[in-house]
């Protein structure tokens, strides 16, 4: 276990395992989409814009 | 001079220097071409003046492979050969249709389009055409590109009279050569049958086939038989290669304006990839036909828009309140790959009445022409989309890899390749004159020497590469 581990607080090692899942909020915004991309749905090639 | 039977002809006591077999587009434009020139020219025409069932019933055949049309019904054996049933298309073969292609074997013709444009203007006059405009770049990728409609011309009705006051042409009607004659080096005869019988033997110093884009082939391979290879030396190509254009209907597109791309009578316009699509994707040439779509399709094709993409269809169905019309039917005719293994054999238990083999042809369509198929409609609908000009739907069937529908155009009835024009003896019948290699009196005209197909309607380049061939022979017999 490093040094920096071994001064935190037991409390301050719960509240980081408690605050992880909120991390994955950040891995969800859109990813920024091309509305000029081609795109082939059930036959139609079509831009991702006419997809709104 | 026209003459109804073999008979009539040799009492005529005309002395040929120069027998074209076929009176087709290249057979008529060859031999007017001869005559023009001062040779005495004899056209030996198998059929008479009108169709019959009878003449017609010696074009029977049988096709091995994907589903073709019967052999008897895709092409004509009466005067004026299959220009009598010609839709009119017209457009030559693409500078980039002669060149080589890396990515598909055994492409490539020994000579340029260069070679033939010295001859368009005639052509133009045989086929009253006006000047074709240029092409029109879309994008990159695709070009809108010209196919006119010509009158049509029925070659033996346009040429009639012509041949009939020639004093240097004969016609020879109702008279089948079923085999040449050759020693190795030249054809020394052929062999007539007129009116249901034998008529003999017949001479002549050069020998033009011009049967048509089957019968070239089977002409060649019954005589080569015969003379144990004494008419085709080098027969390793010798009805192989052989080619259409097939062609099914590809999908549907809804246009933004129709009539941005100006069309003809039929409202029909084309488009084929650029040689840098065709190189970048690997596929070979197509074209795509544009026919304007029925109101009830249309109706159909934005509410099947609708589910995929509803503003879209929504801006597209206020496009159909202006105008009325603004959704086509796509058709696409592609360029097969040239493969030895489609080829045209002599039937081993079924002959005409004359006793000559009927044909057998062998017929595939190939993975890459598969490719160029589905690449082809997707390179088009991205340029559509890309310079939104309009929108496209692939069908299902190509989308999915589905079987060829048997109930479409299936193809153009073009019929291309078997006597095949190169260097190579094992993979060409005929030299860059469309003389037979190693025989010196013996030619083929007609599209039986193409080596590539290209994607447009063969007509036009037949009847430049007939010229051209016309004058070449009669220059050398000149001599």
């Amino acid at each position: 276990m490093s040094r920096f581990i071994r001064k935190m607080s037991r409390r301050a090692i719960v509240q980081a395992l408690v605050a992880l899942p909120a991390l994955k909020l950040f891995g969800n915004r859109p990813a920024m989409v091309d509305p000029d991309e081609i795109v082939e749905i059930n036959g139609w090639i079509l831009r991702r814009s006419d997809l709104a | 001079m026209i003459f109804d039977s073999y008979e009539a002809y040799k009492q005529a006591g005309f002395r040929p220097k120069a027998c074209v077999l076929g009176s087709g587009p290249a057979g008529t434009t060859i031999a007017r071409k001869l005559g023009a020139a001062g040779i005495p020219v004899v056209v030996l025409e198998a059929g008479s003046r009108e169709f019959s069932d009878q003449s017609q019933d010696f074009y029977r055949g049988k096709t091995v492979g994907d589903f073709y049309f019967d052999l008897d019904i895709t092409r004509l054996r009466f005067m004026g050969g299959s220009s009598n049933h010609w839709a009119g298309w017209c457009r030559v073969l693409d500078t980039h249709d002669f060149q080589p292609k890396a990515w598909a074997p055994d492409t490539g013709w020994p000579i340029s389009r260069a070679d033939i444009e010295p001859y368009l203007p005639e052509v133009h006059d045989i086929l009253e055409l006006p000047d074709f405009r240029p092409d029109v770049p879309v994008s990159d990728d695709i070009r809108w590109v010209q196919l006119i409609k010509s009158p049509a011309v029925r070659f033996g009705e346009k040429f009639a009279d012509e041949l009939d006051k020639s004093g240097n042409i004969a016609v020879v009607l109702n008279t089948y050569a079923t085999e040449l004659i050759g020693d190795g080096k030249r054809v020394t005869g052929a062999r007539l049958w007129s009116n249901g019988q034998d008529a003999g033997a017949f001479s002549a110093d050069y020998f033009v086939t011009c049967t048509g884009g089957l019968e070239n082939s089977r002409l060649l391979l019954w005589s080569n038989e015969r003379s144990n290879g004494g008419v085709v030396p080098n027969a390793a190509a010798l009805g192989r290669y052989w080619m259409e254009h097939p062609t099914f209907e590809g999908g549907n597109a809804i246009l933004a304006n129709y009539s941005e791309f100006e069309v003809d009578d039929s409202n029909e316009a084309f488009f084929s990839p650029t040689l840098a699509a065709m190189e970048r994707l690997r596929i070979m040439n197509f074209g795509i036909r544009l026919i304007e779509s029925p109101y009830p399709n249309v109706k159909k094709l934005i509410a099947d828009l609708a589910c995929t993409a509803p503003s879209m269809a929504e801006w597209m169905s206020s496009k159909l309140d202006q105008r009325l019309r603004c959704a086509a039917q796509l058709y696409v005719a592609w360029e097969q790959a040239p493969l030895a293994s489609n080829q045209i054999e002599l039937s081993k238990s079924d002959v005409d009445h004359a006793g000559v083999p009927r044909i057998e042809l062998h017929w595939k369509k190939s993975p890459l022409e598969r490719r160029t198929l589905l690449e082809g409609l997707r390179l088009f609908g991205t340029t559509m989309a890309q310079k939104n000009l309009g929108r496209v739907r692939i069908d299902d069937w190509i989308s999915n890899g589905g079987d060829y529908p048997t109930n479409e155009e299936t193809a153009g009835h073009h019929h291309m390749g078997g006597t095949r024009m190169g260097t190579d003896v094992l993979k060409s019948v005929v030299d860059a004159n469309c003389k037979v290699h190693g025989m010196d009196n013996l030619y083929v005209g007609g599209s039986s020497v193409f080596c590539t197909s290209g994607q447009c309607n063969p007509t036009t380049t037949i009847t430049a590469l007939a010229c051209r061939l016309g004058e070449h022979l009669g220059k050398v017999i000149a001599v």
